[in-house]
């Protein structure tokens, strides 16, 4: 089918003609004689191509003249006798594809309509261009916006390993870095790699994965999981690698901490369950001595009871204070009141254990900013520590705990705890505020002092040790006055 | 006669309960903090049935339990082991039951009863 022509034309027995012409040459072709059909004809149906004589009817050019060239869904061929000719030039200019005179030449009639159907042609080759052009457009927005918004670090290495394109999270993180080595970037190393994904990607075309380290712009380090694919060029050359990463940095966290409560349970559990069965005796004994009346047994009982609630609550706080996650709330309190709160703790503790207990502090100490709960377990902490040391050392010797509060300046105080007890060898000194050690065997947890010095820490001051062994322990703690900008 | 229990373990609070709990359910009881004191003790009282601790300072349960067999005196007395530690049941496999502490006491007592009555 050459295409849909309506041919306007009053002269019945030319049109005639004309349409048995085209219909030759594969043409649907209808005739409209008056003004009414050729209305009706273009309301009701589009048309490849109009041909014929115009101005038969002036309201029918006119009406034709109206339609603009690109909104225009035909091609116009007109013919006409030269005055109508000369008319259509004025009013139709380039929107007709040929004017041609009558009589009709059936050469050049043929001419235009090849013309016509090679624009026709043209035409839907452009329009099919134009709508994949605008898909290609969303299609590249559509892609831009996802690598930009996809919450890894995306960066795009050529061959020399230099950056050629980022993703908007990797600018925040480690800048704009277009033409800078990879390695530089992220590590800030002067070469490359061991093991380098995006290499062996350009090597072998596939996909690799390692897990790293980097460092931000702002200093800051993250562990992330990076996996690298090839970008191929139309021919199927690697020409750049994209190298995605992800950060996990609180994966890992996560699952450093859940290792070491993992190891600091087990390594708890047999002093636990020796405690849970000191426990069930002191019970049994205490069931037992009621029944028989024996006060004797349910004093020592109670006394067990009492002992054994106290060890299990205490391992009980430790385990809670190093599973939660430490957001310190500091409160500005009286000094006094602070150490009037330890001393509160250890003096019965130090009776108990026949160890002369002696707090010196200053008329006016002042205030200090400290989370009250944390900073008083981890000085009653010391001082207990202090008073083991005097009860596990068996000779006959005097033992003493000194509890000393120095004002060193506006800013700063120093608290000494000094002891005269067992003392402490090198070793022991050296791994005193490690993670699980203990010197205590089976009684101590070893996290009794590991947490004592990092809530100092984490107030901004330091501990320091002083010890000789079999003649005691000095421990002096330097702590800020105020507290400023800690995030923990 | 009374049958006689001896109990090693260092930790004196559980020593305590032990022999409570066995005098108090009509056994005499001897005790001991380690290994040593043990197999001392086993020579002189020659008890009906031993509790062993596994996990001890100096010498720890298995090696006391060695030392016992080799003694002809002592090898056929039975031996129940109560220990924290987990996996003790492979630690003596001959003992006549291996216990974990936490305990239950009736439980520990229908055992002694089954071994020496």
């Amino acid at each position: 089918m050459g295409g849909q022509i309506l041919l306007i034309d009053d002269d019945l027995g030319h049109a005639g003609a004309v349409k048995t012409y085209l219909e030759r040459t594969q043409y649907d072709v209808t005739i409209a004689s008056c003004t009414k059909t050729v209305f009706e004809c273009l309301d009701d149906f589009s048309w490849d191509i109009i041909l014929g004589d115009l101005f038969i009817d002036q309201e029918i050019a006119s009406r034709l003249s109206l339609i603009t060239e690109a909104r225009q869904p035909f091609q116009l061929i007109v013919y006409g006798p030269p005055e109508h000719i000369d008319l259509a030039m004025d009013l139709f200019d380039l929107k007709v594809v040929q004017y041609l005179q009558l009589p009709l030449n059936s050469k050049a009639l043929d001419l235009s309509l090849r013309r016509v159907k090679k624009q026709l042609l043209q035409i839907r080759t452009i329009k099919r261009y134009s709508e994949r052009l605008a898909d290609l457009h969303n299609a590249r927005n559509n892609f831009n916006q996802l690598f930009n918004e996809v919450p890894c670090y995306i960066s795009v290495q050529n061959k020399d390993l230099r950056v050629t394109a980022t993703n908007r999270r990797f600018k925040k993180h480690f800048g704009n870095s277009i033409g800078a080595y990879c390695y530089q970037v992220y590590k800030h190393r002067g070469s490359q790699c061991e093991n380098c994904p995006v290499v062996q990607t350009f090597k072998d075309g596939k996909m690799h994965s390692t897990e790293e380290i980097v460092t931000s712009v702002s200093g800051k380090q993250y562990n992330v999981l990076t996996q690298t694919a090839p970008i191929k060029d139309e021919k199927g050359d690697i020409t750049q690698v994209m190298e995605m990463s992800s950060n996990i940095t609180q994966i890992r966290q996560l699952q450093d901490h859940l290792t070491s409560l993992g190891l600091m349970l087990g390594s708890m559990s047999h002093g636990v369950k020796g405690m849970l069965t000191a426990l069930d005796g002191g019970l049994y004994q205490l069931e037992t001595g009621l029944n028989k009346k024996d006060k004797a047994r349910v004093d020592k009982a109670f006394e067990q009871i009492q002992t054994m609630t106290n060890k299990i609550k205490k391992m009980v706080l430790e385990i809670l204070y190093y599973a939660k996650t430490r957001e310190h709330r500091f409160k500005v309190m009286d000094l006094k009141q602070l150490v009037d709160n330890i001393s509160r703790s250890i003096v019965p503790l130090a009776q108990k254990n026949n160890v002369r207990f002696k707090v010196t502090l200053t008329d006016a100490p002042g205030s200090i900013e400290v989370n009250p709960d944390w900073m008083e377990a981890a000085l009653v902490n010391f001082l207990e520590n202090a008073i083991d040391a005097c009860s596990f050392d068996k000779t006959q010797k005097k033992h003493w705990v000194t509890f000393t509060v120095k004002i060193e300046d506006d800013d700063c105080i120093c608290l000494v705890i000094k002891d005269n007890g067992i003392g402490m060898d090198q070793e022991t000194r050296e791994k005193m505020f490690t993670l699980f050690f203990t010197s205590k065997g089976s009684m101590g947890t070893g996290l009794g002092l590991f947490i004592a010095n990092s809530v100092v820490k984490q107030h901004g001051g330091n501990v320091d040790v002083q010890s000789i062994k079999r003649q005691g322990t000095t421990f002096t703690i330097h702590l800020p006055r105020k507290q400023n900008n800690h995030t923990y | 006669m009374k049958k006689r229990i001896l109990i090693v373990d260092d930790d004196p609070n559980i020593l305590d309960y032990l022999e409570s709990l066995f005098t108090d359910n009509g056994y005499e009881t001897a005790v001991a903090e380690d290994a040593k004191e043990g197999l001392t003790k086993a020579g002189q009282i020659k008890p009906d049935l031993i509790t062993l601790d596994i996990e001890m300072p100096g010498e720890w349960g298995p090696r006391f339990y060695r030392h016992m067999t080799q003694d002809d005196d002592l090898k056929n007395i039975p031996v129940i082991v109560i220990s924290g530690l987990s996996g003790n049941a492979y630690a003596i496999p001959k003992a006549v039951a291996s216990i974990k502490k936490p305990f239950d006491r009736e439980q520990l007592l229908k055992i002694v009863k089954e071994t020496i009555g």
